[in-house]
């Protein structure tokens, strides 16, 4: 999504791009970020919590209002939880061999499924 | 290299800081046996357009990539797995009104902490419809937009976003906002 911005951006389309994975989105580099510290997946905020969801639209609206310079990031002031803990758990590698050999399997599967929707248009 | 060896704990669990995605993901596929990772896009220089009048007398489309539920392409629900068979392979857009039914289960994200139970936690048309009903937005594009995750750069780049950029002119879209998942 990263790559769509700029290229929107570049084409004089301004841009707020809002998501979780603060190093991808900077990596890439975009005009306006607006970062939450969610697990991946929440870029909008919480499931049901549509306060939250309505403050974090309004830092967007905000953001795309304001910025003057391209690499402005915003970080929102919620949490996911009052502890750190979900930050262990996404890509762990505390895996057995025989938990690699069917997450390898899986992923091989997947991408195979991936391939032939791309060779079939 | 090896990278068979797990640290005991990720250091951004024990600062809290933000999750460094591009180290695991890379590691991880590394652990799985491929030997070519994925590489994250790098760039120096960033684009910027400034906006020629505020939000709330702008037209602002959705940009997404979430894909239409189709009940032929396997669990897209609450804790879905990951599903490759749920992606979508061109750029689409749907009218907002009935608001679409879009699911996630076919990206890459945290499936042990986000449910994805939710549209308005990963597609924030409702809340987007709120902002125009109430001024915020001076006008909601009636149709949104959706750029596909294919691990292909030069397929956003060159093919998928070029559409969207179209898409924006016939609709006159004065700024967007993007969703990442």
């Amino acid at each position: 999504m990263s790559l769509t911005a700029r290229t929107l951006e570049a084409a004089g389309i301004p841009t707020v791009v809002l998501g979780c994975a603060k190093d991808i989105v900077e990596s890439a580099g975009v005009p306006r970020f607006l970062f939450s510290d969610f697990p991946l997946g929440n870029s909008c905020g919480k499931p049901s919590d549509v306060e939250m969801q309505r403050s974090i639209l309004a830092m967007a609206l905000n953001l795309l209002d304001t910025a003057t310079a391209p690499r402005t990031t915003v970080q929102t002031a919620f949490r996911w939880t009052e502890d750190a803990a979900w930050k262990r758990d996404f890509y762990k590698l505390d895996m057995t061999p025989e938990q690699i050999a069917r997450a390898r399997e899986e992923m091989d599967g997947q991408k195979a499924i991936l391939a032939s929707k791309l060779a079939s248009g | 290299m090896t990278t068979t060896e797990a640290p005991a704990e990720f250091i951004e669990a024990t600062l809290d800081l933000p999750v460094r995605y591009i180290d695991r993901s890379r590691n991880y596929y590394l652990t799985l046996g491929y030997d070519n990772p994925y590489r994250w896009a790098h760039n120096e220089d960033v684009p910027f357009a400034l906006m020629a009048k505020p939000v709330s007398e702008a037209r602002i489309a959705l940009v997404s990539t979430a894909a239409p539920y189709n009940p032929e392409k396997g669990n897209q629900g609450p804790w879905a797995p990951y599903n490759a068979d749920a992606k979508f392979t061109r750029v689409y857009s749907m009218p907002i009104d009935p608001a679409p039914d879009v699911r996630i289960s076919h990206v890459g994200y945290d499936r042990k902490n986000t449910s994805a139970e939710d549209i308005n936690s990963y597609f924030p048309l409702a809340r987007m419809k709120e902002a125009a009903a109430e001024g915020r937005i001076g006008h909601l594009n009636e149709r949104f937009y959706a750029v596909p995750t294919l691990r292909s750069q030069r397929l956003t780049t060159e093919r998928d976003a070029p559409e969207i950029i179209e898409l924006c002119r016939q609709d006159r879209i004065d700024a967007a906002v993007l969703v990442a998942t």
